[in-house]
């Protein structure tokens, strides 16, 4: 548009100025589809956050779509959510179950896919084999003849090692690193379905069934394959010299991971980190089985305004406010780090 | 005590390997293996309560069979009516590209192993496109087997569509660059219950803030619960709402990775838009879609909730997810019904992820340059 | 001595005495109770009384809720594992049967006759002996009375000159005449009738209010689920078939979503003032005085659920015309069934607790139960709770309070007299594994019938087939068995 620009319309409309930027119609097209999707996205978020300031009547009588324009709102909602019911201990609960899993996930994760990536492993698959049969055993033995379990499985334990000490030795097939890797990222594919009502037993078992702890072990075991699949490329990424000099210097391979490889893939870790965050932050149905009142989460009380009576909206909607705020303060700060950090995992995961 | 001390460290370091794996796979033997057999062993057992707890009959692969071949079939896979002529040709078109496939493989190297996991992709294909044809094709009803499928197949590949269009768009030059990448991780980070919950006030025709809209277009009369395409295509809307983001992000850092430099000398070349995408962008960004598309694939078919709380499976079975029909079984006390379910879910899912793997994923990346 | 001090020590001195007659002052000091209930209403008023409860005697009351489709699971996997961390339960006496059979449920047979401040009597004979009896022993202390009425705008009905209907045909007739009406002068077209129909929700059970009334006509103890000759699904017959037919009509009649609608999505939308006639449990009444959500205050009726002209024949599986002999219960004609659908939210205890909690477990249960609390509680439409005893279907203070009008009043507790005294009664389900039969065939089935997806005879053969296949799992002659003893209760 400015003076030396001196394009006909149609150039300008539709030809480039330089190889870099865009000409006019393609960037106003860009911004009219960019601007609709912050739309969808912005909207459904919108009315959410204006639901939890309707009463009971406004939500039933409506849609209202502006607050103090075609209705009254009021802080009816909040001040319940936050004062009268019990909001304070499932957020806290959430935050600890979300925070622990998280850190230990990604914890023992990472050092899992560091020495997968670094040390060469050679499992026989016979003793794989002879570890899976005994454990369907002890399954058997337990559930259909009513044998104790600590018997069951100190039997199995003993006639496991018994195996590795003699007959495990003839055998020659094995598995290496990438069949490690395989199995345990496939374990991600299971549908938490499948596994729920085993862990809810063995939690009880323990008698650990609807504490933090409970939930955190779980949740550690469900994002454990995301945190190996990509970490393991973040790893595999690092200079080995670095390693290997530091090695030389008589540290430990522990030393080396902690002080050497950690603090070098730190933008995948974050990346990592708030990834499996969310997972945490947001589940759903392992909670529902595994809580009942003093480790109830987030998601198991919006969903619990769910009643004969309707969803109560209103209440709902101040807790997916709550649930989501935090969230996005924390995914706008690493925001850089999360693109940086799936990228480099999907690359070569 | 040094002497000790100083073997025990030695110990630690020459298994340091060893020690690093281990709390990793004893974690997951803890909380799937040993979950997984259990479970095997419930889906091949009748539960029932008896006096002072329950009791588990053990009545070998009865579960599967009534889901499979039984009285359960027209809830796993769907009622099935006689093929009409078109759908015996568009069957054996599909029979015969699997066959083509096989023959190519077996000739070109052949590995005992290869060959039957192809034989296993392919077999599963062809069932799965039987199941389509046979309830969808001739006007039957589709099973929770093939719903799942309908969830997975159309709704990643709507989001990666957005996706990556949205990623492209983004990688221009333009202006509030963050903003948009800010805005459009959102829905990611919201709980599926809670977006569930959410569709479901917007869906809402009568209180809902598209009510005017509906009312304006004349669809007062009609509603989007009551038929199956529509009721499933809102549940493919909400998961599209929270999915589009994780694909998005990822191909967003993939496109601006691309190589600059080639790109600009096929612009000063004087080469289209698409034709940049076609052989500079996408031979770049492949290996990432597939690996993405990937990810995405294991969760998709996993979903449960926004079918749950927007029709509750319904109307009839049109919405039900597998994992909603094995939760459904779960909570009336069949257990052995719904871990047969699970177990089901777990092969499907399992053979349409390690096929995309090793026919997609691993293509996509030895074509890399 | 100043009388006001007086007074108030009085009332204090009551307050006390009248709460429970068995409990003294901090008796459970130190006893902690869980007890589990769905959320939002039931877990209102039982959260409402904890802290009262909780200052008389020293007991810590947990109420834990969740949702209502999750409940029967949770109560159920805590109890049958040995979890045992719910102490006590409030849930549907449907599901008795099944806690019952694992030996879960605590027997409070000679605790009700103890407990004299519970006023057992005074509650509505069929709560007391069907809701909360199981083989002749007592296990639950009813708190909330359930059953189905028919719901209708009396305004709308009187400006177009309707009566309310009487039969299940003429509620079509007068749905038909009445849909497409501005009913709440918002300039939109209304509708004629709501009915939940969702799938997976609390719809199934109205399938049997309109079957029922035409199978069921000599009494409670006929039944209306199976022969009692020979646990055949009576399902398979011209009473079925046009109970299909009606809710299928009835569709036409609706909102354009009605398959999708819980009685959760129809009760505001009758309260809003936007249905001519509805089927619910009693909660739309309460719900229809609150002058916070209610745009209907002054506007509706309540009647006894309609009924039919013409009964099944057994044998023939043929509907044929009432008489005296078929009918001895018809009113001009019609035979009604009303259908205790549910049965009423109801307090139970695990057997598994120990003596202490158990005793401060009952006296909570007892305390919510007792006039001087469900005589307030039921005239809220929060609570969840319905009226359920004697002294609460007389028009009163309580109910005035509540804003219920002394005409609405009348129509309202005078439907529920009328629906509780009728011999005709029908009794829910309550057989083992009841929810496989209901909850799951009979529900499946009738979603995908309602949807399209099948048509009527199929329909018929799916819940005729599942019902015998669940009968033959189970053990057709044990099912019998218990359910000639559920039908076998005298009232």
């Amino acid at each position: 548009m400015s003076a030396s620009d001196n394009r006909t319309l149609a150039q300008r409309l539709l030809e480039p100025k330089s190889v870099d930027a865009q000409a006019l119609l393609p960037k106003i097209a860009t911004y009219v589809v960019l601007l609709f999707w912050t739309l969808v996205v912005l909207f459904p978020l919108y009315w959410v956050l204006v639901t939890s300031f309707k009463s009971e009547s406004d939500v039933f009588t409506g849609p209202f779509y502006l607050p103090f324009v075609d209705f009254q709102p009021n802080l009816d909602a909040w001040r319940f959510m936050l004062l009268e019911n019990n909001t304070v201990w499932p957020y806290f609960n959430s935050v600890i179950v979300a925070v622990g899993s998280t850190g230990l996930a990604v914890l023992i994760g990472s050092l899992a896919a560091y020495a997968l990536v670094r040390i060469q492993f050679r499992v026989k698959l016979a003793a794989i084999g002879c570890f899976l049969l005994l454990l369907a055993a002890v399954v058997v033995a337990v559930a259909a003849l009513g044998i104790a379990w600590p018997i069951a499985a100190a039997v199995a334990i003993v006639l496991f090692v018994l195996f590795l000490g003699t007959i495990g030795r003839r055998f020659r097939l094995a598995v290496g690193n990438n069949d490690i890797e395989f199995w345990i990222i496939s374990n991600r594919i299971m549908p938490p379905i499948v596994a729920v009502l085993p862990i809810y037993v063995m939690f009880q078992h323990l008698h650990l069934l609807d504490t933090q702890v409970a939930l955190i072990a779980t949740y550690t075991a469900v994002n454990l394959p995301i945190v190996v699949w990509l970490t393991r490329d973040f790893f595999a990424g690092i200079p080995l010299d670095l390693e290997e000099s530091a090695e030389i210097d008589g540290a430990s391979k522990f030393r080396v991971f902690f002080t050497i490889a950690l603090p070098l893939v730190r933008s995948g870790l974050v990346a990592t980190l708030l990834l499996v965050l969310i997972l945490a932050w947001n589940e759903y149905l392992l909670a529902l089985f595994l809580s009942n009142a003093n480790a109830q989460t987030m998601p198991v009380l919006v969903s619990a305004q769910n009643t004969t009576r309707g969803p109560q909206w209103w209440y709902m909607s101040v807790l997916i406010v709550i649930m989501i705020a935090p969230v996005i303060v924390i995914a706008t700060f690493l925001q850089k780090h999360i693109a940086r950090g799936l990228l480099i995992g999907a690359v070569k995961g | 005590m040094a002497v000790s001390e100083n073997n025990l460290g030695e110990l630690i370091d020459r298994h340091s390997g060893r020690i690093m794996v281990l709390p990793a796979v004893l974690v997951l033997l803890a909380f799937a293996i040993f979950p997984l057999i259990i479970s095997a062993y419930l889906a091949l057992s009748r539960f029932a309560l008896a006096p002072g707890g329950f009791k588990l009959t053990f009545i070998g692969f009865y579960n599967f069979k009534r889901l499979l071949f039984g009285v359960q079939q027209y809830h796993l896979l769907g009622t099935f009516k006689p093929l009409g002529a078109i759908h015996w040709v568009l069957l054996l078109v599909a029979v015969a590209l699997c066959v083509t496939w096989l023959w190519r493989y077996s000739r070109v190297k052949f590995s005992l192993v290869g060959f039957i996991g192809r034989l296993i992709s392919a077999a599963f294909a062809v069932a799965l496109w039987y199941f389509i044809l046979a309830s969808i094709g001739m006007g039957g009803v589709p099973g929770t087997l093939v719903t799942t499928f309908i969830y997975v197949a159309i709704g990643v590949t709507i989001q990666f569509g957005i996706g990556l269009g949205l990623a492209l768009l983004c990688a221009q030059p333009i202006r509030a660059r963050n903003w948009f990448r800010v805005i459009f991780f959102i829905p990611l980070i919201v709980t599926p219950v809670g977006i569930a919950y959410v569709f479901r006030m917007l869906a809402d025709m009568q209180k809902g803030p598209f009510a005017p809209v509906s009312r304006a277009l004349g669809l007062g009369e009609w509603a989007w619960s009551t038929e199956p395409w529509s009721a499933r295509f809102m549940v493919i809307a909400g998961d599209t709402w929270q999915w589009t983001p994780f694909i998005f992000i990822v191909m967003l850092a993939a496109v601006e990775n691309q190589p600059r430099d080639q790109v600009e000398a096929a612009r000063i070349d004087g080469a289209g838009g698409w034709q940049i995408f076609r052989d500079i962008t996408w031979p770049a960004i492949a290996p990432i879609a597939a690996t993405v598309v990937l990810i995405r694939l294991i969760e998709a078919f996993k979903i449960i909730d926004l079918p749950n709380v927007l029709t509750a499976g319904g109307p009839g079975l049109s919405t039900e997810s597998m994992t909603l029909h094995s939760f459904l079984a779960w909570r009336t006390q069949d257990l052995g019904g719904s871990a047969a379910v699970g177990y089901i879910l777990l092969f499907a899912s399992t053979i349409t992820c390690v096929s995309f793997f090793n026919f997609v994923v691993t293509r996509a990346r030895r074509h890399q340059v | 001595m100043n009388s006001k001090l007086w007074l108030a020590g009085l009332t204090a001195l009551g307050a006390i005495s009248a709460a429970s007659g068995a409990s003294a002052d901090n008796e459970f000091a130190g006893v902690t109770v869980n007890v589990m209930t769905q959320t939002g209403a039931i877990q209102e008023p039982l959260a409402r009384h904890a802290p009262e409860f909780e200052k008389l005697t020293g007991a810590k009351i947990n109420i834990i809720a969740v949702p209502f489709s999750d409940l029967y699971q949770k109560v159920l996997t805590d109890w049958a594992s040995g979890t045992n961390s719910v102490d006590a339960a409030v849930f549907a006496p449907q599901w008795m049967v099944d806690y019952v059979a694992g030996g879960y449920l605590e027997d409070i047979t000679d605790r009700v006759a103890k407990d004299t401040a519970l006023q057992w009597n005074d509650i509505g004979p069929f709560f007391r002996d069907f809701s909360a009896k199981y083989d002749g022993k007592t296990y639950l202390i009813p708190l909330d009375g359930d059953f189905h009425m028919l719901y209708y705008r009396s305004d709308v009905f009187k400006a177009a000159g309707l009566e309310p209907p009487k039969t299940w045909d003429e509620y079509l007739a007068d749905a038909k005449a009445l849909n497409g009406k501005d009913m709440n002068g918002d300039g939109t077209p209304d509708f004629g009738s709501c009915i939940a129909k969702k799938r997976n929700a609390q719809s199934y059970w109205f399938v049997t209010d309109v079957a029922g009334s035409m199978i069921q006509s000599k009494g409670t103890s006929q039944g209306t689920f199976f022969d009692t000759k020979d646990m055949k699904p009576l399902v398979n017959n011209d009473a079925f078939k046009k109970a299909l037919e009606f809710l299928n009509e009835s569709s036409k009649y609706g909102p354009p979503n009605e398959l999708n609608m819980d009685v959760s999505d129809t009760r505001p939308l009758f309260v809003s003032g936007r249905c001519a006639l509805n089927l619910d449990w009693g909660d739309v009444g309460t719900l229809s005085i609150d002058p916070k959500t209610s745009k209907v205050i002054g506007k509706w009726g309540a009647e006894i659920m309609p009924g039919s002209k013409q009964v099944l024949n057994w044998e023939t599986g043929k509907l044929e015309d009432c008489t005296k002999d078929s009918c001895p219960y018809a009113v001009d004609g019609v035979n009604h069934a009303p259908f205790a659908a549910f049965g009423g939210w109801s307090g139970g205890i695990n057997a598994h607790a120990s003596d202490k909690v158990k005793d401060a477990a009952f006296a909570f249960l007892s305390y919510v139960g007792q006039p001087a609390q469900s005589g307030v509680d039921v005239t809220i439409g929060a609570t969840g709770f319905n009226p359920y005893r004697i002294s609460q279907l007389d028009y009163n203070d309580t109910w005035k309070k509540a804003n219920m009008a002394e005409s609405e009043a009348k129509v309202y507790l005078g439907a529920i007299k009328e629906s509780l005294n009728n011999p005709n009664m029908i009794l829910d389900l309550r057989i083992p594994q009841n929810q496989k039969y209901q909850q799951v065939t009979l529900d499946e089935a009738l979603s995908r019938y309602l949807s399209g997806e099948i048509d009527e005879a199929t329909a018929i053969s799916t819940i005729e087939s599942g019902w015998n296949d669940l009968n033959d799992q189970i053990g057709t002659d044990a099912q019998l068995k218990t359910y000639k003893a559920t039908l076998g209760v005298q009232r």
